[in-house]
């Protein structure tokens, strides 16, 4: 067996916040080119554990480690990619063109004082093109629609050439249409780029079929390395009461 | 028309005004981005203190300007980063703690005077050449560290988070932009005077806003603005006796109506 080191573990974590626990030890791993789903209630604390993996967050006790690093020591925040839940909802008239936003990706790997480098305008072009977003790059970020600002958003976090993406519901406010073609393309990232994925949504109707494997957050953690059983287990039952069944059913229909 | 350049004191004037003009506008543009426009105003009325202190003890006010304001600025995120306090709130009660804080000084201190007015609403006649080279070293050096970190405050003002998360020093960052904000606060009251230069530094970049274009271009025509209405209001100034900082607002003003109009959908 070969040992590789997972880009996040976690051990035994939880979060307080005043007498509420929203984590409660919750230990996880997860490993290069993965994709994974986290999926749980509103309020089941799936964005404070993400916050909790960016350092945006300090954990109440138990650890995170990036890369094999402790948050406050990890240096390489260029191999993440994240992607807030209000991504989509931008200030109408913020000044700033499809092509500044995708530029602020390469922003922490610039020197001081320098301009776009040659690097760092293929890796923006490259960027643009994976998420199909080069044909609007003189356009105002305000007049995309939400479909397209979901993908500027994305092309922004693959400029600076990360190896995990976090995307927090990325979908809220995205019509169907958009929501297949930017499954797609997340699909073709995770195995022709094999940039590992996470996923957070609380719309288990929407889970794409390529998701390899599923985190239930609802305070605690389960992990289910098979997402299709998971979905019609008694634990997942247990969680979401009767929308478990739904779906289970809605997956039979197929 | 180029009659008032014939004048030592309307050189130094325009000189220190197109300095502050550059420096007022670049700075509010990353200012108003973070919808935090209003610090401005808060840390002009501190610079306030400065000059009272300075009137009255014989110091050089400008020099105190600069330090009361910067120390004002540190006790703004303070007070936000370790009291949970709303920021709009901080902003409102040190306004007018500092402007309190003023009045009292040069009352006690006998200094309520012309010189003071000339320090609320900007005087061309008031710049010496010390002032002149005041503002040049300080302005090269605030302008240096905003275009030097310019990328990093953009992306902070579009999302501070993001910005976090990519390995960008946000904190640090933020408590250097609003230092700047309060030298170049400083530094602009003789001309502008403390309870105009909020004007300067936000009405700029809104009315550039209003032409919906790419971070480089807004900036550009915020610094277009900023120029022109300080080469008009100081014009103003001299030909009408009026205190140059209202003419160079009253400017400002003209062209943000003409740009709402102009981009009015």
């Amino acid at each position: 067996m070969k040992f590789t080191l997972p880009i996040f573990d976690v051990k035994n974590l939880y979060f307080r916040a005043g007498d509420q626990e929203i984590l409660s030890n919750i230990s996880l791993e997860i490993f290069g080119a993965e994709y994974i789903a986290i999926i749980g209630p509103n309020g089941g604390g799936k964005t404070t554990l993400i916050r909790v993996l960016l350092g945006l967050e300090k954990p109440t006790s138990g650890e995170a480690r990036i890369f094999g690093k402790r948050i406050k020591d990890f240096k390489e925040w260029h191999k993440i990619g994240y992607v807030p839940q209000r991504a989509i909802h931008v200030d109408a008239n913020f000044p700033a063109t499809v092509e500044d936003v995708v530029n602020m990706g390469r922003t922490s790997q610039r020197k001081l004082f320098s301009r776009m480098s040659k690097e760092d305008n293929a890796c923006v072009l490259d960027a643009m093109n994976k998420m199909d977003v080069y044909s609007l790059k003189d356009k105002m970020i305000g007049t995309l629609s939400g479909g397209q600002r979901q993908r500027v958003m994305i092309a922004r976090a693959l400029a600076s050439k990360p190896e995990i993406l976090i995307l927090d519901e990325p979908n809220t406010g995205v019509d169907m249409v958009s929501q297949k073609r930017f499954y797609a393309l997340l699909k073709q990232l995770n195995q022709e780029e094999k940039i590992t994925i996470v996923f957070i949504t609380h719309d288990i109707g929407v889970i794409a079929d390529d998701i390899a494997r599923l985190f239930t957050i609802n305070q605690k953690a389960i992990i289910c390395n098979n997402p299709k059983e998971a979905l019609s287990c008694e634990e997942m039952s247990e969680l979401y009461g009767i929308e478990a069944h739904l779906l289970h059913n809605h997956k039979h229909e197929h | 028309m180029f009659e008032m350049f014939a004048y030592d004191f309307m050189q130094r004037a325009f000189l220190a005004g197109m300095i502050i003009a550059v420096l007022a506008s670049v700075s509010g543009t990353f200012i108003v981005l973070r919808r935090y426009s209003m610090i401005s105003e808060t840390l002009a009325h501190s610079a306030l203190v400065g000059v009272a202190v300075g009137l009255v003890a014989g110091f050089n006010p400008i020099w105190m300007a600069v330090i009361v304001s910067i120390l004002s600025a540190w006790l703004i995120e303070y007070l936000r980063a370790y009291f949970s306090l709303y920021s709009d709130a901080v902003l409102a009660i040190l306004l007018s703690g500092s402007l309190a804080i003023a009045v009292i000084i040069v009352s006690l201190g006998g200094a309520f005077n012309n010189s003071l007015f000339s320090y609320l609403f900007g005087s061309i006649l008031s710049v010496s050449s010390a002032d002149v080279i005041t503002i040049s070293i300080f302005g090269t050096l605030c302008l240096s560290v905003l275009l030097l970190f310019s990328k990093e405050f953009y992306f902070i003002a579009y999302d501070e988070e993001v910005a976090k998360t990519s390995g960008i020093k946000v904190k640090l960052l933020n408590f250097l932009l609003v230092s700047i904000v309060a030298v170049i606060i400083a530094l602009s009251i003789r001309v502008v005077g403390s309870l105009l230069i909020g004007a300067l530094m936000v009405i700029p970049t809104v009315s550039a806003m209003q032409y919906r274009q790419g971070f480089v271009r807004t900036l550009l025509i915020s610094l277009a603005f900023a120029l022109l209405s300080v080469a008009s209001g100081m014009t103003l100034s001299f030909y009408f006796s009026l205190p140059s900082g209202a003419t160079i607002v009253l400017s400002i003003l003209v062209i943000f109506i003409i740009s709402l109009v102009v981009n009015k959908r």
